[in-house]
C-alpha cells in the first residue's frame, strides 16, 4: 500500500484522512528515522488502526515505530469509551511487557572487575529462555491471587518492599482483574513462569550512568553519574500469550458475525461496553497484574544475586526501585479532547506512558519531575531515562517511545552476524553479555535496532518527554 | 536442510513462513512440519507415545492459527515437543490428526527459537489448480 504523507515539521509527519480512515495518522519522527520506517509496513498499519470504530484525534506513531501484526509497534490510539473499541492486537501478545530500573550505591569502577562473576551468577539465578521454570510454583489458587493483587501479592510474599509499590506503574495492581474470565489453558501457562526472565529481546543489564542531561531531575530520580543502575526487560510470559491467543480467536468469530471489514485480522475488536470487551479487559488485567509480579520478583532475584555474588549487604549496594512501567497495554485514562476531559480507552502498543509533573497518578517522589520514562536501547548501546511532559499529554494521550525499534529482521540480522563473534565484539567495547546460544547474540545484535540515541531525540524535541540520564551497558544476560 | 517445503517471509519484527502442499492435508501437515523445523533443531530419538487430537477453526484461515497454535501449547502448557504428525483426510474446518510427542527435556532437546504465538495478521490459506499455498507469521 502506497501510504501519502506530509511533512508538518521537522519531527512531525501527517498521514492524511482518506477512504476509510475515521482520524488522520501522525508520526513522530525525523528525516533519517522516516526513511526506515518506510521501507516496512508500519505507516499502513497506522492508516489501518485509523479505521477502527470510535478511534479519537489520531493513529499515533512514535519514532520507534515499526512493522507489528494489526497495530504497528510503536503505536498509540485512544477510543471513546462509549463508542470505542478494545483490540487484543492493539495490545501485543506479550501484555504488559515493561521495563524496572533500579538505581544502587554501587560505582561502576568498583564492580567493573567482577562483572563477569555477576553476569554468570546472574544467568544462574535468573531463569530466562524457552521452557524455563520460576522460582515461584504457584498453586492454582495463588495464580489467582497474583492474577487480582500483582506486584503487591509479590511484596507480601517477600519478595520486596512496600515501597517498591509506590514506585510502580498503578502501584503494579490493575483494577478490574477477574480470573474467571480466563481459560485452563491460560492458568495452567502461568502456573511455573512467575520469576522467569523470557527470551528474545528481553533481558537484565547491569548498567553504568554514563551521562545527566538534567541534574536536578536526576538527583531526584536517584541517578548520579558513575554509578550502577540495573535494567530489567520482561513481561507476562506465557500467561499473557495464552490470554491473547484466546481472545484474538473469540474476537475475530465476533467480527465475521457483525459483517465488519478488517484491512487485517489481527485488529479484531470487541466494543467497550459489550460482554467481550468487557472480559477482555478483565483478563487483560490479569496478565498485566502477572508481569507487574514477576517483575518484582527478578528484581529481588538480581537484589539476592548481586549481594551474594559482591558481598554486600542490603545497606552498602542500596538498590532502590526507580520506577516500574509497562509498554504494551490499553487503559482507561481521562485526556483533554477540545478542552473536554473524556475516558478513553489508550492502547499502547509498544508505547510507554510519560505523566507530566503534578499529574495525581504520581508518586509524592517524583510529583515536582514528571514520571520516569524508561527506554531500553540493544544490548550494545545505551538506554535512557526520561521523564514525563505536560506534550505528551497534549500531543499523544500522555506517550512516548519504548526503546530502539528493529531496523533488521531476524534472519538478516543473522545473515550481517554470520563469521562474526558478537558477544566478542561487544567484550571488546566493555560489555560482557551471558545468553541462551549464539542465534539470540546474532539476533539481537546492534546493528538489528534503529540507533535509540536518535530516537530519544524526536522524544525530546517534540517534547513527548525530556531526557535525564544516559545508562551504558556494562553487562547483560538474555533469554 | 529444511525438513518441510517452506520459505521464510522477511518481518522486521517477527517470523513468518510460505508452505505450499498438494492438497489441504498436505498443507496442513507441512505447517506443522515446519514450526516443528522450527523451534526445534534435531529430530528426538526418544520413545515417543501418541495422542489424537481434533482443532475446529471458523475458516480455514483460523483452522491454521488454531492447528500451528496446538503445537505451541502443546509445548508451553504441557511441556510436549510433538515428534510426528498424521493429519486424516478432512472438510469442512475441522482437523483430526495422530501426534507422537515427548516429554520436553531442556537437556536434550536443543531449541532453536521460541515461536511465541501464530498470528492472524495477513494470514492466507489459497488455493490455485492444484496446489494449495498459506502464508502465516509468528509472534517471536
Amino acid at each position: 500500500m502506497d501510504i501519502k504523507f506530509q511533512k508538518i515539521d521537522r519531527y512531525r509527519w501527517l498521514i492524511p484522512k482518506r477512504g476509510n480512515m475515521r482520524v488522520p495518522g501522525l508520526v513522530f519522527s525525523n528525516d533519517e528515522l522516516m526513511k526506515t520506517i518506510q521501507q516496512d509496513q508500519s505507516l499502513a498499519q497506522v492508516v489501518n488502526v485509523a479505521t477502527l470504530p470510535g478511534i479519537i484525534n489520531y493513529s499515533l506513531g512514535m519514532p520507534d515505530i515499526h512493522w507489528g501484526y494489526g497495530f504497528p509497534i510503536g503505536g498509540v490510539a485512544a477510543f471513546d469509551i462509549e463508542e470505542g473499541i478494545v483490540s487484543p492486537g492493539g495490545v501485543g501478545y506479550d501484555i504488559n511487557c515493561g521495563c524496572r530500573l533500579m538505581s544502587t550505591s554501587l560505582k561502576a569502577d568498583e564492580i567493573k572487575p567482577f562483572i563477569k562473576d555477576l553476569v554468570l551468577a546472574l544467568y544462574q539465578n535468573i531463569p530466562s529462555g524457552v521452557g524455563s521454570r520460576g522460582v515461584v510454583c504457584l498453586s492454582k489458587q495463588d495464580e489467582t491471587k497474583v492474577a487480582v493483587e500483582g506486584a503487591a501479592w509479590a511484596v507480601k510474599s517477600g519478595f520486596g518492599q512496600l515501597d517498591d509499590l509506590e514506585r510502580t506503574e498503578d502501584r503494579g495492581t490493575m483494577e478490574g482483574a477477574d480470573p474467571s474470565v480466563l481459560s485452563d489453558r491460560a492458568i495452567k501457562r502461568g502456573l511455573d513462569q512467575l520469576g522467569t526472565l523470557g527470551s528474545g529481546n528481553h533481558f537484565l543489564e547491569i548498567q553504568e550512568i554514563d551521562r545527566i542531561y538534567d541534574q536536578e531531575v536526576a538527583r531526584a530520580f536517584n541517578l548520579f553519574e558513575g554509578y550502577v543502575t540495573v535494567f530489567i526487560h520482561s513481561g507476562s510470559r506465557g500467561f499473557g500469550h495464552q490470554i491473547c491467543d484466546d481472545f484474538l480467536k473469540e474476537m475475530n468469530k465476533h467480527i465475521s458475525t457483525i459483517g465488519f471489514q478488517l484491512p487485517d485480522r489481527q485488529l479484531s475488536y470487541a466494543g467497550l461496553q459489550s460482554d467481550l470487551g468487557r472480559r477482555y479487559l478483565a483478563a487483560m488485567s490479569c496478565a498485566a497484574n502477572y508481569a507487574w509480579a514477576n517483575r518484582q520478583i527478578l528484581m529481588y532475584l538480581a537484589r539476592e544475586t548481586i549481594m551474594k555474588t559482591l558481598s554486600l549487604n542490603p545497606r552498602d549496594l542500596g538498590m532502590a526501585l526507580l520506577y516500574d512501567v509497562c509498554h504494551n497495554i490499553a487503559k482507561k485514562e481521562y485526556h483533554l479532547v477540545d478542552n473536554h476531559e473524556r475516558l478513553l480507552c489508550v492502547h499502547r502498543k509498544g508505547a510507554t506512558r510519560s505523566l507530566p509533573p503534578k499529574h495525581p497518578f504520581l508518586p509524592k517522589t517524583y510529583h515536582h519531575w514528571g514520571q520516569p520514562v524508561l527506554i531500553p536501547g540493544d544490548m550494545g548501546t545505551h538506554s535512557y531515562v526520561l521523564a514525563g511532559t505536560q506534550g505528551a499529554m497534549d500531543q499523544s494521550f500522555g506517550s512516548c517511545c519504548h526503546g530502539a525499534g528493529r531496523v533488521l529482521s531476524r534472519s538478516k540480522a543473522i545473515k550481517k552476524a554470520k563469521g562474526r563473534a558478537i558477544s566478542r565484539e561487544l567484550e571488546d567495547k566493555g560489555i560482557f553479555v551471558q545468553s541462551r546460544d549464539k542465534r539470540t547474540l546474532q539476533e539481537e545484535m546492534p546493528e538489528a535496532y534503529k540507533d535509540v540515541s536518535q530516537v530519544v531525540e524526536v522524544v525530546h524535541h517534540t517534547d513527548l518527554a525530556r531526557k535525564v540520564a544516559r545508562l551504558r551497558p556494562l553487562g547483560v544476560i538474555k533469554g | 536442510m529444511p525438513l518441510t517445503p517452506y520459505t521464510l517471509i522477511d518481518h522486521t519484527a517477527d517470523l513468518g513462513i510460505i508452505i505450499h502442499g498438494n492438497d489441504l492435508v498436505d498443507l496442513f501437515q507441512n505447517a506443522g512440519e515446519a514450526v516443528l523445523d522450527l523451534m526445534f533443531q534435531h529430530k528426538v530419538l526418544k520413545k515417543s507415545t501418541s495422542m489424537n487430537i481434533s482443532i475446529s477453526g471458523d475458516d480455514l484461515e483460523d483452522l491454521m492459527v488454531q492447528w500451528l497454535g496446538e503445537i505451541l501449547y502443546l509445548f508451553e502448557g504441557e511441556r510436549l515437543v510433538v515428534t510426528g504428525i498424521e493429519i486424516y483426510p478432512f472438510t469442512g474446518f475441522t482437523l483430526s490428526a495422530k501426534l507422537k510427542t515427548v516429554p520436553f527435556e531442556p537437556e536434550s532437546h536443543n531449541i532453536l527459537r521460541e515461536i511465541k504465538a501464530v498470528t492472524y495478521h495477513q494470514i492466507e490459506v489459497t488455493q490455485r489448480g492444484d496446489q494449495w499455498t498459506a502464508r502465516v507469521i509468528f509472534d517471536l
